[in-house]
C-alpha cells in the first residue's frame, strides 16, 4: 500500500466534480471521496451511479434487523401470551393475528437500527481526525475530490480530473 | 417540443378487428344467458365489470392528476399519455350503467326483502341509490373530459418536458388535479357501499370504501404498466419504454401500492378479528373459509401482494419487462376476481356460477374497454417514441 498515492482535485462547481466522479466511474474507480461546503444533489447523484457498481453491505445488516426484530416479537408475544395463560373472549391463548402488527412493527424498528449502526459502524464514525486530502475551502467556496490510486495510475486520473474541470490537483502520501 | 421523426406504423385494425369479436362475443353472452334463464349470473358478471374496467379507466385519470399533483416528470408526457389512454371508456360506462338499472332486481336483495332499519331503508331505495351513481359516474365523466383537455394542451406539455425547473404545472391543472382525486375517493367510495357492500346489506365496514378505491387505483397501475410492457415490445427501438429507468419507476409504483393495499386489506381484517361481531365476519368467514369460494378468494391476497412483493423485490426484476409485465398481468387477474369474490358470493353464497356466460359477457366488456383505449393507445405510441428521441438526443448533446 506504501505504493499508493492520493490526488486531491478542486473543482469551483459541483457540476465539474459530478462530472469527474462520473470519469471516475467509466474508468471503474470506486475508492474515492468528495467534499462540498452544501449538500449538492448532482454530486449525490453521481455517487450513487457509481455506487451501483458495488453492493451496498448496509442491506445485509438492515436484514439481519429485520429478521432479529421479527424473531424477538414473535417471542415476546407467544412467549408471554403462553406464559401467563389468559384466555381472552374464546381466542386462542396465542392469536397470530394481532401478534402481526407487532412483529412487523419490530421488523422496522430493529431494521432500522441495524442500519443506523451499520452507518456508524462501516462510515468509521465518531472519527476525531479530518478526512484526509480535507482543505478548509472545501467548506467555503469549492469543491474536493479525493482518489486514491497506484502510483503508476496518477498521471491517468489527473489528467481526468482537469478535464472534467479541475481548477488544481494535489498529489499527497497516501 | 416533438422531434422530428419517422410516424409511428403499428397494425391498429388487427387490434381493432380482434376487439370487436371480443364485443360481439360478449352481447351474444348477454343474450344467450338471458334466454336461458340466468338473469342472475347476466347482470351480477354484467356489474363486476364494469365496476373493474370502468375503475381501471377512471384510476387511470386519477394516476395522471397523481403525476402532476407530485410533478413527477420522469418520462416526459408519456407516463401521463399513458394513465389517460382509457379514459374514453367512461362515457360508455356511463351508459352500460343502464345494465344495473335494467338488472336491479337480480342484483339488489333489499329489493325484493328490504331492510327492517328505517335510516338504512331510506339509503338504500333503487331510484335513489341508481339516480345518485348515476350522477356520481356522469359527474366523474365531466371532471376526466375537462381535465384530460388540459392534460394535453400545449402549456402542459411544455411543462412536462421541463423536469429541471420547479415550475408548477399550469393553473387549470393545479386546480383540477386535487379536485378530480379527491372526488375519485369519494366517488368510489360510494360505488363500493351502494354497488358491492349493499348486496349483504347486514355487513358493514367503515374502511371498506376506502380499501375498494385504492385496490382499483393499484388495479390501474398493473394496466399502466402492462401496457408499458407491450408498448415497449412493439413500437421503434427508440422508444422511452426501452430505458431501464422508466421500467423501474413503473415497477416501483406497482411494488409499493402492492404493500399498500395490504397494509390496508390487513387494517380491516384485523379490526373485523377482534370484534368478532357475526354481522361482520360472515362476509369474511364465508369467502374465506367456505367452498367454493376458498380458492378464488385466497388468489387475491397471492396475486395482489405475494406475487408483486416478492418479484418486484429488487431492481432487476422491476427493469426487466417480462417479469414486469407478467406480474402486472397477474395483478389484473387478481383485481378482476376481487370484484368477483365481493359481489357474486353476496348472492351466491353456495355455488360458483363461473361459466361461459362470465367469460363471454367479461370478453364483451374487455373488447369495448380496448376500442375505446385504441385512440389513446395511438397518441402514447406517438409520445412514447418522441420522447424517446429526445432522451436520446440530450444523451448525445451530454
Amino acid at each position: 500500500m506504501s505504493s499508493d498515492i492520493e490526488l486531491v482535485g478542486v473543482f469551483t462547481t459541483d457540476d465539474q466534480c459530478a462530472h469527474a466522479v462520473e470519469q471516475l466511474h467509466h474508468v471503474r474507480i470506486l475508492g474515492f471521496h468528495t467534499f462540498a461546503p452544501f449538500p449538492s444533489e448532482k454530486i449525490a447523484e453521481a455517487v450513487d451511479e457509481v455506487r451501483e457498481w458495488g453492493k451496498s453491505p448496509v442491506r445485509k445488516w438492515v436484514l439481519a434487523g429485520g429478521i432479529t426484530g421479527v424473531i424477538t416479537a414473535i417471542v415476546l408475544t407467544v412467549g408471554t401470551s403462553w406464559e401467563w395463560n389468559l384466555n381472552t373472549g374464546g381466542r386462542p391463548i396465542a392469536s397470530i393475528a394481532p401478534y402481526i402488527v407487532i412483529m412487523f412493527e419490530l421488523m422496522i424498528l430493529f431494521g432500522v437500527m441495524g442500519a443506523i449502526n451499520s452507518f456508524f459502524i462501516l462510515s468509521g464514525l465518531p472519527s476525531f481526525e479530518l478526512a484526509p486530502g480535507y482543505r478548509t475551502r472545501f467548506g467555503a467556496d469549492r469543491f474536493g475530490l479525493v482518489v486514491r490510486v497506484a502510483e503508476g495510475d496518477d498521471a491517468k486520473i489527473e489528467t481526468l480530473m482537469r478535464e472534467a474541470g479541475a481548477e488544481d490537483v494535489v498529489r499527497e502520501a497516501a | 417540443m416533438r422531434p422530428i421523426g419517422e410516424p409511428v406504423q403499428l397494425n391498429w385494425s388487427r387490434l381493432t378487428t380482434i376487439a370487436t369479436v371480443l364485443v360481439v362475443i360478449g352481447v351474444l353472452g348477454v343474450i344467450l344467458g338471458l334466454v336461458a334463464g340466468q338473469p342472475q349470473r347476466v347482470w351480477l358478471t354484467w356489474l363486476v365489470d364494469l365496476l373493474f374496467f370502468m375503475g381501471i379507466a377512471q384510476a387511470g385519470v386519477v394516476w395522471s392528476t397523481g403525476f402532476y399533483l407530485t410533478q413527477g416528470r420522469w418520462a416526459g408526457s408519456t407516463h401521463y399519455r399513458l394513465a389517460e389512454c382509457f379514459w374514453r371508456f367512461l362515457p360508455l360506462a356511463l351508459i352500460l350503467f343502464f345494465g344495473v338499472v335494467i338488472g336491479r332486481d337480480y342484483i339488489f336483495p333489499w329489493i325484493a326483502h328490504p331492510v327492517t332499519n328505517k335510516i338504512k331503508a331510506h339509503w338504500l331505495s333503487a331510484p335513489f341509490l341508481l339516480t345518485r351513481d348515476f350522477i356520481a359516474i356522469a359527474i366523474m365523466v365531466f371532471l376526466s373530459w375537462i381535465f384530460i383537455g388540459y392534460s394535453r394542451a400545449r402549456e402542459a406539455v411544455i411543462w412536462h418536458h421541463q423536469p429541471d425547473t420547479i415550475e408548477m404545472p399550469p393553473v387549470p391543472i393545479r386546480r383540477l388535479a386535487p379536485t378530480l382525486a379527491i372526488c375519485y375517493a369519494v366517488a368510489y367510495t360510494l360505488f363500493a357501499y351502494d354497488l358491492i357492500s349493499s348486496l349483504s346489506p347486514q355487513w358493514h365496514s367503515t374502511l371498506f370504501g376506502w380499501w375498494y378505491f385504492a385496490t382499483i387505483y393499484w388495479g390501474a397501475i398493473c394496466v399502466m404498466s402492462f401496457t408499458a410492457v407491450q408498448m415497449r415490445r412493439l413500437l421503434p427501438s427508440v422508444n422511452i419504454f426501452t430505458r431501464p429507468r422508466v421500467m423501474h419507476d413503473l415497477g416501483k409504483l406497482v411494488f409499493a401500492f402492492s404493500v399498500f393495499w395490504m397494509y390496508l386489506t390487513y387494517a380491516q381484517y384485523l379490526v373485523i378479528w377482534y370484534g368478532d361481531i357475526p354481522t361482520e365476519t360472515f362476509f369474511i368467514v364465508g369467502r374465506c373459509w367456505h367452498h367454493p369460494w376458498m380458492f378464488l378468494t385466497w388468489m387475491v391476497p397471492v396475486l395482489l401482494w405475494v406475487v408483486p412483493f416478492t418479484g418486484l423485490m429488487g431492481v432487476l426484476p422491476k427493469k426487466t419487462p417480462k417479469i414486469l409485465g407478467t406480474i402486472a398481468l397477474l395483478g389484473i387477474i387478481g383485481v378482476w376476481d376481487l370484484n368477483y369474490i365481493l359481489i357474486v358470493p353476496s348472492l351466491s353464497p353456495d355455488k360458483l356460477p363461473l361459466g361461459w356466460i362470465e367469460l363471454c359477457i367479461t370478453a364483451g366488456f374487455l373488447g369495448a374497454f380496448i376500442i375505446c383505449a385504441i385512440p389513446g393507445l395511438k397518441v402514447l405510441a406517438e409520445v412514447a417514441v418522441s420522447d424517446g428521441l429526445e432522451t436520446s438526443n440530450e444523451a448525445a448533446q451530454h
